[in-house]
C-alpha cells in the first residue's frame, strides 16, 4: 500500500509542476537570468558600437603641448579606469579649425577638437569644441591631462634640471594599509554585498521565500475554500497533511533553485558562445577573492564548516517560513483573509531584506549584529555579515541552533494550531481560536 | 457494528451535543435528523474523528474511529467538497488513493459507477465544467469508491432531481444489501421514512426522538383518518377524542387523540351518505416531530 504522504506529497509537487503558472514562470526567470548574464551582448545586438574610440584632433600654436598630451591622457585613463587601454584616439593636426569643426560635424562619432593657442598675455590657453555635450570623464580626463601637460612644459621651460623637474611633479603615493583585515571601507563593503551577495544569495533567497508563503497559503486555502479538506482530514491526520505541504513546497522550491542554477550555466554557455567578455573568470576571481578574504582572515580552516552551516541555516529558515505560512494559512477561510495575516512575515522577511542591504553602511553596528541571530532573519543576514567579516562560523552556529530550536516549537506547537483551524471555517476570534488551541494536545 | 455511547460535546461553554446514544448494524440504514444548529454535523465529525468529543465513546466492530479503520468509511459532507480545478478522474484518484486504494482499481470502480449514473462522457472533465447536480453525483461517486463499511451522507440528495434523488436511493440500499452501514441527515422527512429503520431525531444536540421508526409510529397514539363523502364537520369535531378536521377540497382528515376513537368516528360515518373512502393512517414523522418539539422539522 502507498504511503499516504508520499501520495499528498506527489500530488502537491505535481499540480505545481503541471500547472502553467510554474511552466511561464520558468521561462521569464530562465529568459531573464540568462540575459542579465548576457545583457551587454543584448545592448550591443540593439546597435550602437560602445567600444568605438574617441576621436581627439589637436591643434597646437605652441608646437609643444600636443606631442606630450597623449602620453598624461594615458596616466589619467590608467588612474580612473585600472586600465591601460585607452578609448582615445589623438590626431595632431595643422588643418584649420573651420576644417576640423566640417569634420566633426559629418562623422557619426562624438569627436573632438582640442585647440591649443597663447591669449593675449601669452599664456597658453585651449579651447574644447565637440557636437554635443561631453562625458564628465571625458572632459576630466581631457582638462587634467592638458593642465598637467601645460604645467610640464612651463617648469621644463624655466630652466629647471630634470631631477628637480620630476621632484616637482612627483605625487604622493597613498598606500593603504589596513591592520584588521575584516574590516575594509563601507564603500568596499557595499560594493561587495551589492556585486556578489546580492544577486547570488539574497534576491534568490528573498524571492523564493516570498513564493514558498504564497505557495502554503494558497493550496492550504483552496483545500478549505473547496471543504475538500474535510474529506482529506478525515483520512489522513492534520499531521500528515501538515508535513505534506512543508515537504513538497520545500522540495519545489529547492527544484527551483537548482533550475535558476541551470539557467545561470545555460547563460554563461550562450556567452562564451556568443564571444562575450569572459565572466566566468570575473566570477571565479570575485569569488575566489572573497573565499580567501575570509579563509585568510578570522576563519581560517574553518570555511568549509562555515559554508556547510550557512546552507543549513537558509534551509532550516525556509522550513520555519512554510511552517508558519502553513499555520496562518490554516487558521485563515479564504485567499483574501490569508493575504493579510501573512503581512507581518512578509515584513520581517522585507527587514532582513534591507538590513542586509544596508548592513555595509553600520559596519559594526551591535544592533544588526544582534538582528542576525534573530530567527528568520537570520538567514539573509547572515550573507553580508559574513562576507565583511563581521561574522563568523561561531556566530552561524548559534543562529543554526537557535534556527533549530524555533523549528521545532513551531512545529510541536503549530500542529495543535493546525489541527484546530484547518477544519475552522469562521474567521471571527481567530487569534483567541489560535492561542486556546495551544493548550491542547 | 457502529455504536455511539453517551456522546457529548462543548464548544467552549456550549453544549453541541448532549449525551447522544445509538447503534446501526451492518447493512441499516440509520437517519440521523434535526433542524440547522442541532448537532448532526457534529456528531458526523466526531464518528469522523474530526473532532475531539468530550465525553463518550464511538466505537466501529468494536473498535475506536481512528485513521486505522478510515480507509472502510466514506463520508459525503453537506456543502460540494471537491478540487473543482481538477477532471473527475484525478479528483477519484485523489479521494481514492487517501482510502488506500490503488490506481487501478480506482479507475476500475468509477468506470462503474460513472456508467451506473449515466455520466461517463465527464471523465476528464474538470468538475468546475459540471452542473451542481453532476458534482454531487461526483462527490457521491468518490464516498462510495472504495465500498465502505460505514457510510455517512450529510444531505445526499440536495439538490438533485427526483430522477436522480431515485438513482441515488438505488445505490444506497444496494450498499446496504452489501452490509455498509449507512448513516444519514436528511432535511427532508419523507427520505427519511422511505429509507430508514432507525433514526434520531436531535433538538439542541438532545436526541428527542429516537429508534426504530416502526415503533415510534406505533407507539404515537394519535392516527389520522382520512374521509370522502358527506359529512358534517360540525357533528365530527363533538366526538370525544377528535381533536381536529381539516377540510381538504376532496376529502377530510381527521386528527384522532388515539386509536381507541376510531370506532366512534366510523360508527357516525355509517350513518353518513356517498362515504367512499375511509382509512386509518399513522402519522406522518413530521406530526410526530411538532408533537415532540412544538415546531414544523420542514420550514
Amino acid at each position: 500500500m502507498r504511503s499516504k504522504l508520499n501520495f499528498l506529497i506527489n500530488i502537491s509537487l505535481k499540480k505545481k509542476i503541471k500547472s502553467k503558472w510554474f511552466l511561464i514562470a520558468n521561462i521569464v526567470i530562465g529568459l531573464l537570468i540568462i540575459g542579465l548574464i548576457n545583457l551587454d551582448s543584448i545592448i550591443t545586438s540593439f546597435g550602437g558600437d560602445f567600444d568605438t574610440n574617441t576621436k581627439i584632433y589637436i591643434t597646437d600654436e605652441t608646437r609643444v603641448i600636443a606631442p606630450s598630451f597623449e602620453e598624461a591622457l594615458n596616466i589619467y585613463v590608467t588612474n580612473l579606469y585600472g586600465t591601460e587601454e585607452s578609448n582615445y584616439e589623438i590626431e595632431i593636426t595643422d588643418k584649420s579649425s573651420d576644417e576640423i569643426i566640417e569634420t566633426i560635424k559629418n562623422e557619426e562619432n562624438n569627436s573632438i577638437l582640442i585647440e591649443i593657442f597663447y591669449d593675449e598675455n601669452n599664456e597658453i590657453n585651449a579651447k574644447l569644441i565637440s557636437l554635443s555635450t561631453l562625458d564628465t570623464y571625458d572632459y576630466q580626463i581631457i582638462s587634467g591631462a592638458l593642465n598637467t601637460t601645460t604645467s610640464m612644459y612651463t617648469l621644463s621651460s624655466i630652466g629647471l634640471t630634470e631631477e628637480q623637474y620630476n621632484k616637482i611633479l612627483h605625487g604622493v603615493e597613498i598606500d593603504r594599509v589596513i591592520l584588521d583585515e575584516s574590516v575594509k571601507t563601507e564603500d568596499e563593503n557595499m560594493e561587495m554585498i551589492v556585486t556578489t551577495v546580492f544577486p547570488v544569495i539574497i534576491l534568490p533567497f528573498f524571492m523564493l521565500t516570498i513564493f514558498l508563503i504564497q505557495f502554503i497559503g494558497t493550496e492550504v486555502n483552496d483545500e478549505k475554500s473547496t471543504k475538500s479538506m474535510e474529506i482529506i482530514i478525515s483520512n489522513v491526520s492534520p499531521k500528515t497533511h501538515f508535513a505534506s505541504k512543508i515537504i513538497a513546497n520545500n522540495l519545489f522550491i529547492f527544484m527551483q533553485v537548482v533550475l535558476m542554477v541551470t539557467y545561470a550555466m545555460i547563460g554563461l554557455g550562450v556567452r562564451k558562445l556568443i564571444g562575450g567578455d569572459n565572466i566566468i573568470n570575473g566570477i571565479g576571481t570575485e569569488v575566489s577573492n572573497i573565499l580567501s578574504t575570509l579563509a585568510n582572515g578570522v576563519l581560517g580552516d574553518k570555511l568549509v564548516p562555515l559554508l556547510i552551516f550557512t546552507i543549513i541555516l537558509m534551509i532550516l529558515t525556509f522550513v520555519a517560513y512554510s511552517l508558519i505560512a502553513g499555520i496562518l494559512a490554516s487558521m485563515t477561510t479564504n485567499a483574501e483573509d490569508y493575504q493579510q495575516v501573512q503581512g507581518p512575515i512578509v515584513i520581517i522577511l522585507l527587514v532582513g531584506y534591507y538590513l542586509s542591504m544596508i548592513a555595509g553602511m553600520f559596519e559594526g553596528s551591535i544592533f544588526i549584529k544582534v538582528l542576525s541571530f534573530f530567527p528568520l532573519i537570520s538567514a539573509i543576514l547572515s550573507p553580508s555579515l559574513l562576507v565583511m567579516g563581521q561574522i563568523g562560523v561561531v556566530e552561524v552556529i548559534i543562529s543554526t541552533i537557535i534556527m533549530i530550536i524555533t523549528n521545532y516549537l513551531l512545529i510541536k506547537y503549530g500542529i495543535r494550531i493546525y489541527k484546530v483551524g484547518i477544519l475552522n471555517y469562521s474567521s471571527t476570534g481567530m487569534w483567541k481560536k489560535m492561542f486556546k488551541s495551544l493548550r491542547n494536545k | 457494528m457502529l455504536k455511539v455511547e453517551n456522546v457529548t460535546k462543548y464548544y467552549g461553554d456550549f453544549k453541541a451535543v448532549d449525551k447522544l446514544s445509538f447503534t446501526v448494524n451492518k447493512g441499516e440504514i440509520f437517519g440521523l435528523l434535526g433542524v440547522n444548529g442541532a448537532g448532526k454535523t457534529t456528531t458526523f465529525r466526531m464518528i469522523m474523528g474530526l473532532l475531539d468529543k468530550t465525553e463518550g465513546n464511538i466505537t466501529l466492530d468494536g473498535k475506536e474511529i481512528n485513521y486505522s479503520v478510515t480507509d472502510d468509511i466514506g463520508f459525503l459532507t453537506e456543502e460540494r467538497s471537491l478540487l473543482t480545478k481538477l477532471t473527475v478522474k484525478e479528483q477519484a484518484i485523489y479521494f481514492g488513493a487517501l482510502k488506500g486504494m490503488s490506481d487501478d482499481l480506482i479507475i476500475e470502480r468509477l468506470d462503474k459507477l460513472l456508467k451506473k449514473f449515466g455520466i461517463e462522457e465527464y471523465k476528464n472533465k474538470k468538475i468546475k465544467e459540471l452542473s451542481k447536480g453532476n458534482q454531487q453525483k461526483i462527490q457521491f461517486i468518490t464516498a462510495i469508491l472504495n465500498e465502505p463499511k460505514l457510510l455517512i451522507l450529510d444531505e445526499p440528495f440536495a439538490g438533485l432531481d427526483p430522477f436522480n434523488i431515485e438513482l441515488f436511493k438505488e445505490e444506497i440500499l444496494n450498499l446496504s444489501k452489501k452490509g455498509s452501514i449507512i448513516i444519514f441527515s436528511s432535511h427532508r422527512m419523507d427520505h427519511v421514512e422511505l429509507f430508514c429503520k432507525k433514526l434520531v431525531v436531535l433538538v439542541n444536540g438532545k436526541s428527542v426522538l429516537s429508534g426504530n421508526i416502526k415503533e415510534i409510529k406505533e407507539s404515537y397514539m394519535k392516527k389520522n383518518i382520512i374521509i370522502k363523502g358527506n359529512i358534517d364537520i360540525e357533528k365530527l369535531k363533538k366526538i370525544s377524542g377528535v381533536e381536529e378536521v381539516i377540510e381538504n377540497s376532496l376529502q377530510y382528515e381527521v386528527k384522532i387523540s388515539n386509536k381507541d376513537v376510531v370506532d366512534s368516528v366510523f360508527k357516525y360515518i355509517s350513518k353518513c351518505e356517498n362515504i367512499t373512502k375511509f382509512v386509518v393512517e399513522e402519522p406522518s414523522l413530521n406530526e410526530i416531530f411538532i408533537s415532540k418539539v412544538g415546531e414544523s422539522y420542514e420550514k
